[in-house]
């Protein structure tokens, strides 16, 4: 219902102007867009890659959250970052994309940007605790999980 | 006319009709203008003809054998029919709109023609769009004639006075620096009038509306729509009320601060509603005043009309 109008209205607002470090890669529709997002500052953990995430909206965004994920590319390469909040299959564990942490002023650009300071403040190269079990046994999607948030420092 | 000359008019135009059914206008057009020679006073002759021209793209002749049928036959909707189309196609919108009138007329006016009467009346208004958008692009060559001019009058004085300080300083009677000075001072005041003309050009210029937009205290934070009626939150920011109560039902919480907030919480924001209506009154005038009293079907403009 509001989806279709809202998303419009941000893909001309991202067409127009981006922070550093976003790029709009594609967003044939209004169903399913691609980021690329980058790490500004020197963090080593991060320095000189390039991130693809993909969102995806449901017909009641911004009343509900889209969902975004970190997406593997081969070529140009678009690995998926290494940071104790994101499972190596993509799925992210941040507040703000989950159901009770969304609020619907948020929007695709300032998930961009919630995601790039996610990595920049980081320093500590690991994955989640059992993100191998993670990996091979969920079957839930991203905004289905349960996250517990209890390490905020990170 | 010889005795058995209608006959043969309307045998050669039954030949016709057959071959225009089968999409053969060269040949329907042949068998039309046979017909005529046997019988020039049947206006049908002349409109079944102006059909087939009109399907060959043979503006000017369609427009002869209309007019030729018209001095036949007064009351003649088919012919002010097709007239209409080749002078729209000519590009002359004004004598397509008064003969695609004069068809809708005829059309109203008789019992059994009522069924082409949303044809004509589609024609009717591609007529007025063609003369609005031709009158439209005069409009804006004339202005860009009228800004060009004055643009090139400025440059010239600035010119003029550029040469002024450079003899002055090559004269001694003014310092190179002192000199410089005055130069960039000149190019500044220049510069600011070129600009001030031409945003003086671009507020004037209703078409300058179209670009422009909804500002950003108007819009909704959640559809950024610009709001019908905005309720104000106790932190002070304003959304639309629909749309935030489609918020709080599913989450209790002021969008923003994650603050506790309810329905009952909200109240309504009077100068700011009056605000947008203002707004909206403003530009959907505009929408319907350029465009002659037609409808804009410009979705564009689609948020702006009130639900």
């Amino acid at each position: 219902m509001f989806a279709t109008k809202r998303l419009q209205k941000e893909l001309i607002k991202l067409n127009e102007k981006l922070p550093p470090g976003i790029t709009l890669v594609k967003a044939d529709d209004l169903k399913e867009w691609l980021m690329d997002i980058q790490v500004m500052d020197d963090n080593p953990i991060y320095k000189d890659e390039t991130y693809r995430l993909k969102f995806t909206f449901s017909g009641n965004y911004p009343i509900e959250a889209p969902e975004v994920v970190f997406t593997p590319v081969q070529t140009p390469s678009r690995p998926i970052p290494l940071h104790p909040h994101i499972y190596s299959n993509g799925i992210i564990c941040l507040d703000m994309l989950a159901r009770e942490g969304w609020s619907p002023v948020h929007n695709v650009e300032s998930v961009c940007v919630s995601l790039q300071s996610m990595l920049t403040s980081n320093t500590k190269r690991e994955r989640p605790e059992g993100d191998d079990k993670f990996v091979k046994y969920n079957t839930r999607r991203p905004k289905d999980i349960n996250f517990v948030f209890h390490d905020n420092g990170v | 006319m010889p005795p058995g000359n209608e006959y043969a008019a309307e045998q050669l135009k039954n030949q016709g009709n057959a071959h225009f059914k089968d999409g053969d206008y060269g040949t329907a057009e042949t068998f039309y203008s046979q017909a005529i020679q046997k019988n020039s006073k049947n206006p049908l002759l002349f409109t079944n003809r102006a059909n087939a021209r009109l399907k060959l793209e043979k503006w000017e002749g369609v427009i002869d054998d209309c007019i030729r049928s018209i001095e036949l036959m007064k009351e003649n909707m088919k012919a002010f029919f097709y007239l209409a189309q080749a002078q729209l196609a000519i590009n002359h919108p004004n004598e397509a709109l008064s003969s695609a009138l004069m068809a809708y007329e005829l059309c109203t006016n008789s019992s059994q023609q009522t069924s082409n009467a949303a044809t004509i009346s589609a024609l009717v208004l591609k007529a007025k769009k063609a003369k609005w958008e031709i009158r439209e692009r005069d409009r804006i060559r004339r202005r860009a004639d009228l800004l060009s001019e004055l643009e090139a009058k400025l440059e010239e004085d600035y010119k003029k006075d550029v040469h002024e300080i450079e003899d002055r300083i090559a004269s001694g009677s003014v310092g190179t620096i002192e000199g410089q000075e005055e130069k960039a001072d000149r190019k500044k005041e220049y510069d600011d009038k070129i600009n001030d003309l031409r945003t003086a050009f671009a507020l004037s210029d209703p078409e300058n509306l179209k670009l422009r937009e909804v500002p950003d205290y108007l819009v909704d934070g959640i559809t950024f729509e610009i709001m019908h009626d905005p309720v104000v939150t106790r932190n002070g920011r304003s959304y639309e009320r629909a749309t935030l109560i489609e918020h709080l039902k599913r989450s209790p919480t002021d969008p923003l601060t994650r603050e506790t907030l309810t329905i009952g919480d909200l109240r309504p924001n009077m100068a700011l509603r009056e605000a947008c209506t203002e707004f909206m009154e403003r530009n959907s005038g505009w929408v319907y005043d350029c465009v002659d009293g037609e409808v804009d079907g410009d979705t564009r403009w689609a948020h702006l009309s009130c639900t």
